[in-house]
């Protein structure tokens, strides 16, 4: 019998997945935060903001569940219960494709949000026309990944251009920290679509990611720190 | 004059109250520099959630900060920071 054809972008046996839920933590912070201020000022932008950052860890958990389900396979490989556990095959199988399917829709979504807030795209037509392409992308990148890995280089690009001039405006500690993480993680997304080359390229990836969300954090941090008015 | 977003207005009509106690709604809309249609929704969603308070007084309508509403003129600046930081609002 051959080897169950196998979806995930996990290459660390859940080593990664620490990494993973270390960005999960960060992210339901910053979409927590967002929601509170939207809750008060009902501005749909603060919603929106955090529905990205929702889907962003949404997204990372059932990038959790399909690094798991790698190990997992692995585990019933070595204890050569292959025939004993074909039935778990099936199932484990269908799970690490969705979990996969739903990493890349969510991870993608949330960064389209962003996009689409800082762009302040309004029209349903543009709307629309960017969750097709988004669709397609997802489509193409089950079997190419580093079409999705490229598509998300092309859109955190625009965001990164969107927050050095935020920066540049500003001229905050805090406005640096956030253009600095988004620029950390296009490079690891950068890093991502070479993958198929070497595996070192997803190590880089996930590092770089783990680097980003830190600084996301601190971002947070510091303006909890900031002295009441 | 650079126009205020809605949170830096926010601000301004918990600052006044904040300091006034009680404001009649014609005090407000001098002092907030905002006109009698725009001001209706800030006070409806102030309102809502809680920020602030309608009384009446002698058959005046007035309004009053909460509790809750002291509580995020407080944490203003915090919030002011991460929408900017973000380049929100």
């Amino acid at each position: 019998m051959g080897m169950p054809f196998k979806l995930s972008l996990g290459q660390f046996y859940g080593i990664d997945s620490i990494v993973e839920f270390f960005i999960i933590i960060v992210s339901l912070i910053i979409s927590y935060y967002s929601h509170k201020i939207y809750k008060v000022i009902k501005e749909n932008n603060y919603q929106f903001f955090s529905w990205a950052f929702l889907s962003i860890a949404v997204a990372f958990l059932f990038k959790i569940i399909s690094n798991l389900t790698i190990l997992h396979t692995i585990k019933i490989e070595k204890a050569n219960f292959i025939i004993t556990f074909l039935y778990e095959y099936e199932w484990i199988d269908i799970l690490n494709f969705i979990s996969f399917i739903m990493y890349k829709v969510l991870f993608i979504a949330g960064f389209l949000f962003l996009f689409l807030i800082i762009t302040k795209t309004k029209k349903k037509e543009g709307i629309l026309l960017f969750v097709y392409f988004s669709l397609i992308t997802i489509l193409f990148s089950v079997y190419f990944n580093f079409i999705f890995h490229l598509t998300l280089v092309i859109i955190m690009s625009y965001l990164v251009m969107h927050f050095y001039m935020n920066y540049k405006t500003l001229k905050t500690r805090n406005s640096f920290f956030v253009f600095f993480a988004f620029l950390v993680i296009l490079i690891s997304e950068f890093s991502f679509v070479f993958i198929g080359l070497h595996p070192l390229f997803y190590l880089l990836g996930e590092v770089l990611l783990l680097v980003a969300f830190i600084t996301l954090l601190l971002n947070q941090i510091k303006l909890q720190s900031q002295k009441r008015k | 004059m650079k126009k205020r977003t809605k949170l830096e207005v926010i601000r301004d009509l918990l600052s006044i109250l904040r300091e006034n106690k009680k404001v009649k709604i014609t005090h407000l809309i001098y002092k907030a520099n905002l006109s009698n249609n725009s001001i209706k929704p800030y006070l409806e969603d102030l309102s809502k959630n809680k920020l602030i308070e309608q009384i009446k007084e002698s058959d005046k309508r007035l309004f009053i900060i909460t509790e809750k509403g002291h509580d995020f003129l407080n944490e203003f600046n915090k919030i002011k920071i991460f929408s900017e930081s973000y380049g929100l609002g």
